[in-house]
């Protein structure tokens, strides 16, 4: 193994090294060093991505692939773990839970570089299993309920996935992506098992039952990491799959085309009446997994380009409004944000802002990344499905606007005490990067096609 | 640069609005001001080049990778729809001023970010920056709905937003597939007008863009949204939606269809004018058995943006010009009306027109007022809309003879609406409870502005369309 290929793999082995080194030190040490190690780990992870940007990919084997989506998804999933570390309360028994946290972007990370069904499957178990873990951390009743539906929904999924790469390798004789090729009956049941299988882990419709528990009873920390870390993972493995593979079409596309327009369709609709911030964001989560899943299946030639950018946009978003949401205790509901914008003017301009980026308004990134989608689907003429998009973000819209004029009308119920600085720090970055990539979005566009030209 | 400032101006007033919500009435005084300011700044703006064919113009690549680049112009129709937009900003916060006493802060940031989006829509010539204006006015209008309105407000904010949000997305997918089929990539309109499309593929894109405009315009059959959003709204909210967003269907109407899709205009115009004329017949029959005031003047919109809609689908100067008038005319004839049923829903709790009565005995102010934009409602000679619809139904008789009758018919039916809400509310027996409390010095100065600028434009219409004359010079089709 020669120097590039170590520098390669340095960011999975800081990782790696930094979730062992929080399971180490939970015992000794206070619960703060923990949550140090844990921090230090994820920033040194991406920033040996960052250090490498330009560096041409080095070749390692199939089963870890060192190309520009891969460094992008390292990144984004210790960047998106590290926020998600700022809000992610267990209570007093949480000294564990920044390793877990480590663990679950060591997953995605592994994840979003797999070449190979081996690294696909131990991504998508190493994510799970930490999750399971964090679910349950606070041991109450709903995180207890989230954390069993999400086992029993990811052992039947693990069971899909691995009884459709078994069909594949039956049919093919390969477990590497690039050796995914062919047409016959088992193939194609196969592709139907692993896209099914992935589908549960990016939470698409019909296998999307446990993400509006999850957000709701699990630590709001927790719910970033399955909204945002995983899911950026699994979106980023599909576009390899999309790329290495030769799956059979028409139904890996059409397939995960459709799962996409019945999330869309499922999550607005059920996001409409929800009375709790964090089940509607969790049933909001569920729509923007199917605009990613129709932009990765549209197939057009700037859809990778697309995903990119969506990911990008999609987590200060997501991870700002989770963490104002926790910030208000567990599970707020409208009332509860009445009068924010007087007791705490810069949780309620944040989850404002995040909500603005989600509904895709403008001057928020989600309007750009809105603009990317209709652009994609204009260009490789999806009629139906631009329909159900647009029809998806009217209903949007709505719920959205809920929420999002709920923080400043009603008066304050007391005083509130003032936001810790890491919150306050995590705060401010999301409502900043949200602006930022919203008005000027060439920088974010840049990095997406830079990262996207490196294969 | 100055349209830049003119557009952020209202965003900030916004801002500076809510932030200093609470001290004795400081909000309203700074939304007047950001107004005022504003009417200052298009004044310079128009003073500075009258004769351009632009007064003021302003070019910014935005994200040069989409072709998205913050396009910027003013002309006459732009001018006089942005300075209705400040006056109705003044008229909404004098009218609200009892109105709204819980969270004024917010409701005057919104008031502001509405008037600031709909300048937007009104000065941007990029279409996508144009659709992200469309967009963004609904939610400050939604929150003024589903915040501040009566009864069953959120289920009319709901139907607003949903019609319009959807619509709105249609316009953005067929400014994507207009822009995608330029050399490179571009939402310039004036790049995109120079584009020689075929007939059917301008038919196809005139349609997608005109669903956007006729929800706003409210044109049956996409008028559900309408009655309920007007007659739930806080009366502010009344007044921007029949002043400013209606108007901004008309404007995207009368702008972009003739000047992107020549051909496929002329295809579409007959349809348009016969749309236009059944939904005239229907929104003044249906006006006719109203007895919520509030409603029935909603109805008598949809009646008004029918006749826009036949003047601009005409397409002769004389129908466009009328088209053209008659935005302004409606703007200050609505919002008066609404204001004043507004202010007497304050004093008797009641808009039903069996209920009231005898304001010319108890309140007579309100009587005059009520009289004489009752007046303008059926168009009478002297009042602005007589000019405009006037015009229009001149100008159709040049096209068509037979809607121009149901255009004529029109007018006749809104003979009947209007006396009905006059003798509803002015005529006939007092209420047997004590007098209803005349208008106060503040409503009777908003009142009297809109009163003179319905007459001004109506005895002296040239005014008006002196100032048009380019827009709609531009507007009429260029003929082989």
């Amino acid at each position: 193994m020669n120097a590039a290929q170590l520098a390669a793999l340095s960011p999975i082995a800081a990782l790696a090294c930094g979730a062992v080194l929080a399971m180490m030190l939970a015992p000794l040490a206070r619960a703060e060093i923990v949550r140090a190690a844990a921090a230090f780990s994820l920033a040194l992870a991406a920033m040996l991505v960052v250090l490498r940007a330009g560096v041409p990919p080095a070749s390692i084997g199939a089963l870890y692939v060192d190309d520009g989506p891969a460094r992008f998804g390292v990144a984004y999933a210790s960047l998106s773990a590290l926020a998600a570390l700022a809000f992610l309360r267990t209570g007093a028994v949480g000294k564990e839970a920044p390793s877990l946290l480590v663990l679950v972007a060591l997953g995605a990370a592994t994840l979003a570089a797999a070449g190979h069904a081996a690294t696909l499957f131990l991504g998508i178990e190493i994510i799970s299993l930490s999750l399971i873990a964090l679910f349950a951390f606070r041991l109450s009743r709903p995180g207890l309920e989230a954390s069993y539906k999400f086992l029993v929904m990811s052992g039947l999924a693990t069971a899909a996935l691995l009884l459709g790469v078994s069909l594949i390798f039956a049919e093919t004789g390969a477990l590497a992506f690039a050796g995914w090729r062919g047409h016959g009956a088992l193939f194609a049941l196969g592709t139907a098992l692993l896209l099914a299988g992935l589908a549960f882990k990016f939470s698409l419709a019909p296998f999307h039952m446990w993400t509006p528990d999850a957000f709701e009873g699990a630590p709001a920390g927790a719910a970033a990491l399955a909204g945002v870390v995983s899911k950026g993972a699994v979106a980023i493995a599909i576009l390899r799959l999309n790329g290495a593979a030769q799956l059979p079409e028409p139904l890996w596309s059409t397939g995960l085309a459709a799962l996409g327009a019945a999330s869309i369709l499922v999550g607005n609709l059920l996001a409409l009446r929800q009375p709790a911030l964090p089940r509607m964001l969790g049933y909001s989560t569920i729509a923007h997994s199917g605009y990613i899943a129709v932009l990765l299946a549209s197939g057009a030639p700037r859809a990778g380009e697309a995903v990119l950018f969506y990911l990008a946009i999609y987590a200060p978003a997501l991870i700002g409004a989770l963490c104002a949401s926790a910030l208000l205790g567990q599970a707020p509901t409208l009332p509860d944000l009445h009068g924010l914008v007087r007791r705490r003017p810069l949780e309620a301009a944040a989850l404002a802002l995040a909500l603005l980026s989600l509904a895709g308004l403008p001057a928020a990134g989600g309007f750009i990344a809105k603009l990317y989608l209709l652009r994609t689907l204009v260009e490789t003429s999806g009629w139906t499905l631009l329909g159900i998009v647009v029809a998806g973000s009217g209903l949007g819209f709505y719920y959205y606007a809920r929420f999002f004029t709920a923080p400043f009308i009603g008066s304050s119920s007391g005083e509130a005490e003032p936001l810790a600085l890491p919150d306050r720090a995590l705060l401010l970055l999301c409502a900043a990067l949200i602006v930022l990539f919203g008005v000027a979005p060439d920088i974010l566009i840049n990095i997406a096609t830079s990262a996207l030209s490196l294969r | 640069m100055a349209l830049i400032a003119l557009l952020l101006l209202p965003l900030v007033g916004g801002v500076i609005a809510f932030v200093v919500a609470g001290r004795g009435e400081a909000e309203r005084w700074v939304s007047i001001a950001t107004f005022a300011l504003m009417l200052v700044m298009l004044f310079a703006i128009v003073a500075g080049a009258p004769d351009a064919r632009w007064y003021a113009r302003f070019e910014y690549p935005w994200v040069p990778s989409f072709g998205i680049s913050i396009d910027l112009a003013i002309d006459g129709l732009s001018a006089a729809l942005v300075g209705i937009a400040a006056v109705l900003g003044i008229i909404c916060v004098t009218a609200s001023w009892q109105e709204i006493r819980t969270d004024s802060g917010l409701f005057h940031a919104c008031l502001c970010w509405t008037v600031g989006a709909t300048v937007g829509v009104f000065i941007s010539f990029d279409l996508l920056i144009f659709a992200f204006f469309w967009e963004a006015m609904l939610i400050p209008s939604f929150t003024l709905i589903a915040v501040w309105g009566h009864g069953d407000k959120e289920g009319a904010a709901l139907k607003f937003l949903i019609f319009n949000a959807v619509a709105g997305f249609g316009l953005l997918a067929a400014a994507f597939a207009l822009a995608s089929m330029a050399d490179h990539m571009t939402f310039n309109a004036f790049e995109l007008a120079k584009m020689k499309l075929s007939t059917p593929v301008q038919v196809w894109m005139l349609l997608g863009f005109s669903l956007a405009f006729m929800v706003k315009l409210s044109v049956p059959p996409f008028h559900a949204w309408l009655p309920e959003a007007h007659t739930l709204a806080p009366t502010a909210g009344s007044i921007l939606l029949a002043g400013l967003l209606l108007k901004t269907g008309a404007y995207g109407l009368f702008r972009f269809s003739p000047m992107l899709f020549p051909d496929g205009a002329m295809v579409v115009a007959p349809y348009g004018i016969a749309l236009g004329a059944v939904g005239a017949l229907y929104g003044g029959l249906v006006a006719c058995g109203q007895n919520d005031a509030k409603r029935l003047v909603a109805y008598t919109s949809i009646a008004h943006m029918c006749i826009i809609l036949m003047g601009i689908c005409a397409g002769v100067q004389y129908a466009l010009a009328g088209a053209a008038v008659e935005m302004i005319a409606h703007s200050f004839s609505a919002s008066a009306l609404f204001l004043l049923i507004g202010a007497l829903y304050e004093r008797t709790n009641t808009r039903d027109l069996r209920e009231l009565g005898g304001l010319q005995q108890t309140a007579p102010r309100f009587a005059a007022a009520f009289s004489l934009f009752c007046a303008a409602l059926l168009a009478l000679p002297g009042t602005a809309n007589f000019a405009g619809e006037a015009l229009v139904v001149v100008g159709i008789f040049q096209v068509t003879w037979i809607f121009a009758l149901a255009a004529l018919s029109t007018l006749v039916i809104s003979v009947i609406y209007a006396t009905r809400l006059l003798k509803g509310l002015v005529f006939g027996v007092a209420r047997p409870t004590d007098g209803t409390r005349d208008l106060g010095p503040r409503e009777y100065g908003a009142v009297l502005v809109l009163a003179a600028g319905t007459l001004m434009v109506g005895l002296y219409p040239q005014s008006l369309i002196g100032l048009l004359e380019p827009a709609i010079k531009a507007a009429l089709p260029h003929l082989p």
